[in-house]
C-alpha cells in the first residue's frame, strides 16, 4: 500500500504531531508498506531524507492560543497540489487536518481516499465556529476520522460534530524500557529525582505549580533534586517563576535535551511530575515515563486520567493544587511498597499504546476505508 | 437601458444557481456513493466476523456450551446477511431489517463466551485456535469502525439534504434518506485486551 502522510507543523520542531507521523512511516515501513511525508519546512535542511517532501520554510503563528510553525498560501497550495497528484496514494492520512496548513490543502487537492486524524483537544475556538460551514465541504471528503483520545473525540464533536475512532498516539515503549539512568541524575533512596519536562515558560505547561510544590516536598526530603528539561527550562526561567532559595539550590535546569537523552532522564527519574494546568489531549510523555519506569504524578485533567486508568497507574491531583501535587508526591516516596506495584501495573497498561498495537489499529482503519470504496467502484457507481 | 441590466442580472443569477445546483447535486451524489460504500464494507466484516465466530465455534478451542452458543449466534448472523443482497440503487442495500437485533445478539453471545481468561489462555497456547481469535478480532475492530464510519457519513448527507434548497430541488432524486445503523459492536474484554498480548504463536 502508498500511504501519503501529512503533517502540519515543521518537522524541525519537537512536538507531538511531528513525532507521531515520523514513527507512523517508520510502522508503514516496517510492515512492508510505502509511506511518503509530506510537512513544511526549509527544503535544504531535509534534503537528504529521501521519503519526506517539504513545502517551504514554516511561518511561526498563533493559533489555537499557542505558537505554530506552519506554511500556507498559494504556492504552498501549488506545491501540496503537486505531491499529491505526483503520489498516486492508495491513502492519504491528514494529520490535524483543522490547523492552517499543509494537511487542510492536501485535503483540498485530494483525489484518492481521505483518513484523517485530529489531535487536538480545545475548549473553543471562534475561528473554528466561524470557519467550520466553510470547511464542510472539504472536511466531508474525509473518509476515516481518528482521534487520538477521547478528550480529542469530544473537541471534535463539540466543534465539528460527528463521530471518529479513538486510537492513541504510539511510543516506542521498548526503547524507553531500554534506557538506563545517568549517574549523576541518580540520587538513591534519600534523594529521589523528581522530573519535569517541557516548555519551562508556558504557564499551561504548569511548572509554577511544581516550584511551589517543591517548598514543601523538600521540607520532608530536603535531598530531594528536581530536574526541569525542554525549551526554556533555564535558569533564568526559575528565578521569574520566583523559585525560593532552597527550591533554586535544589533545582538542575538541563534546558533542552535530546531524545536519548530524555529517555535517560525518565530512567533515571523516582517521579515523573506532569503538572500541566490544561489544553492537553492525550499526555504522550506520561506513557514515556512509565515505560522508562518512573512514577507518574498528574494533575487531574480528563485526557491524563485517561491514560493513567484512572488513576490505577499513576497519581492524580487537584488540576493547579501545589499543596495536593506535594502531597501526591510524599504519598509516591514514602510507599516504595505501592509504588513498585503501580510501575508493575503500569508496564501491562502502557501495551495498548506500543506502536505494534497502535500500528495495526492504524492499519486497520485503511484498511475499512479501502473495502468501502473498493466495493463502491466495484459496483460501478464510481467515485 | 434598463431592462438590459435587468435581463443581464437574471443571467447571472440564473446561471449562478445553475452552477450551484449542479455543484450540490454532484456532492450528494458523492455522499450517498460514500454512504455505500461504508455499508458495503460494515457488510463485509459482519459477514467476516460471523465466519470467524463459526470457525471458532467449531474449533474444539472451547467448551462445548460457549461453543454452541457461538455456533447458534452466528449461523443467525450469516443467514440475516444472505437475504436482500443485491445493491442495484444508491441506499438500497441499507435495509438492515432485523440484523441489527441479530448482530447485537452475537456481541453479546461473545462477551459472554469469550471472557479474559479464556482469550488469554488461547493466546499463550497459539496455533490456529490463536489464529482464529486473531481473525475474529480484526473482523470485530474493522466492523466498530466500518459503523463509526458509516455514521459519520450518513450524518453529513443527512445535513445537506435538510438544506431547504436541496428539498425544494429534490436535487437527492429519488434516493432514500441515508439511516444511521445501531446495533452493539463493543469488543469483549478478552478481544480488547488481544492486541496487547503480543504477535500469535503459529
Amino acid at each position: 500500500m502508498r500511504v501519503g502522510l501529512v503533517c502540519p507543523y515543521s518537522l524541525d520542531v519537537p512536538g507531538g504531531v511531528q513525532y507521531h507521523v515520523r514513527d507512523l512511516a517508520d510502522f508503514l515501513r516496517s510492515r512492508g508498506h510505502e509511506a511518503e511525508i509530506l510537512a513544511p519546512g526549509d527544503d535544504d535542511a531535509f534534503a537528504d531524507q529521501p521519503h519526506l517532501t517539504t513545502i517551504g520554510r514554516a511561518v511561526p503563528v498563533r493559533y489555537n492560543g499557542s505558537v505554530a510553525r506552519v506554511s500556507f498560501g498559494p504556492t504552498t497550495a501549488a506545491r501540496v497540489r503537486r505531491w499529491v497528484d505526483a503520489g498516486d496514494f492508495d491513502v492519504l492520512h491528514l494529520h490535524e487536518p483543522i490547523t492552517p496548513s499543509a494537511s487542510i490543502l492536501a485535503l483540498w487537492a485530494s483525489q484518492c481516499p481521505v483518513v484523517a486524524t485530529f489531535h487536538t483537544s480545545i475548549e473553543r475556538s471562534r475561528a473554528l465556529h466561524a470557519a467550520a460551514p466553510l470547511l464542510r465541504g472539504s472536511l466531508e471528503r474525509i473518509l476515516g476520522r481518528i482521534a487520538v483520545s477521547p478528550e480529542a473525540l469530544r473537541t471534535l464533536r463539540t466543534h465539528l460534530g460527528g463521530d471518529a475512532v479513538v486510537i492513541p498516539n504510539g511510543v516506542d515503549t521498548a526503547a524507553f524500557a531500554r534506557a538506563r539512568p545517568r549517574p549523576e541524575w541518580v540520587g538513591g533512596a534519600a534523594r529521589p529525582t523528581i522530573v519535569f519536562l517541557g516548555r519551562a515558560d508556558e504557564p499551561r505547561k504548569g511548572l509554577p505549580v511544581l516550584v511551589a510544590a517543591m517548598d514543601e516536598v523538600l521540607a520532608r526530603w530536603p535531598g530531594a533534586r528536581l530536574f526541569i528539561a525542554g525549551p526554556n527550562a533555564t535558569a533564568e526561567t526559575l528565578a521569574e517563576l520566583g523559585a525560593s532559595e532552597r527550591v533554586n539550590a535544589a533545582t538542575v535546569a538541563l534546558g533542552r535535551v535530546s531524545e536519548a537523552d530524555k529517555a535517560a532522564l525518565l530512567a533515571s527519574a523516582d517521579v515523573y511530575v506532569a503538572p500541566q494546568t490544561g489544553g492537553e489531549s492525550f499526555g504522550i510523555v506520561l506513557v514515556e515515563a512509565m515505560a522508562a519506569g518512573a512514577a507518574v504524578v498528574a494533575s487531574d485533567l480528563v485526557a491524563f486520567r485517561d491514560v493513567l486508568g484512572g488513576g490505577a497507574v499513576g497519581s492524580l491531583f487537584a488540576v493547579g493544587d501545589a499543596t495536593a501535587c506535594a502531597a501526591a508526591i510524599g504519598r509516591v516516596l514514602d510507599d516504595p511498597v505501592a509504588t513498585a506495584r503501580r510501575a508493575q501495573a503500569a508496564t501491562e497498561h502502557i501495551r495498548r499504546y506500543d506502536w505494534s498495537v497502535v500500528g495495526q489499529s492504524v492499519l486497520a482503519v485503511y484498511d475499512t476505508v479501502l473495502t468501502g470504496v473498493a466495493r463502491t467502484t466495484a459496483v460501478g457507481e464510481g467515485r | 437601458m434598463d431592462w438590459l441590466i435587468i435581463v443581464a442580472v437574471a443571467a447571472v443569477v440564473l446561471i449562478a444557481l445553475g452552477w450551484w445546483l449542479s455543484y450540490t447535486a454532484a456532492r450528494l451524489h458523492r455522499m450517498h456513493t460514500r454512504v455505500e460504500g461504508a455499508l458495503a464494507a460494515l457488510d463485509a466484516y459482519l459477514i467476516r466476523r460471523a465466519e470467524s465466530t463459526m470457525a471458532l465455534a467449531v474449533s474444539g478451542a472451547l467448551d462445548p456450551a460457549s461453543s454452541l452458543l457461538l455456533a447458534d449466534a452466528a449461523s443467525d448472523s450469516l443467514e440475516a446477511t444472505t437475504t436482500g443482497a443485491g445493491v442495484a440503487d444508491l441506499l438500497e442495500g441499507q435495509r438492515f431489517g432485523d440484523r441489527a437485533e441479530v448482530e447485537s445478539h452475537l456481541t453479546e453471545a461473545l462477551r459472554l463466551a469469550l471472557p479474559d481468561e479464556v482469550v488469554r489462555e488461547i493466546h499463550d497456547t497459539g496455533g490456529p485456535d490463536a489464529e482464529a481469535v486473531q481473525r475474529l478480532h480484526d473482523a470485530s475492530v474493522r466492523l466498530q469502525m466500518a459503523r463509526s464510519f458509516h455514521a459519520e457519513t450518513v450524518a453529513e448527507a443527512t445535513r445537506l439534504r435538510r438544506q431547504p434548497f436541496v428539498r425544494v430541488f429534490r436535487l437527492a432524486g429519488h434516493a432514500a434518506w441515508p439511516l444511521v445503523i445501531e446495533f452493539d459492536d463493543a469488543l469483549p474484554e478478552g478481544l480488547e485486551n488481544w492486541p496487547t498480548l503480543g504477535p500469535v504463536t503459529p
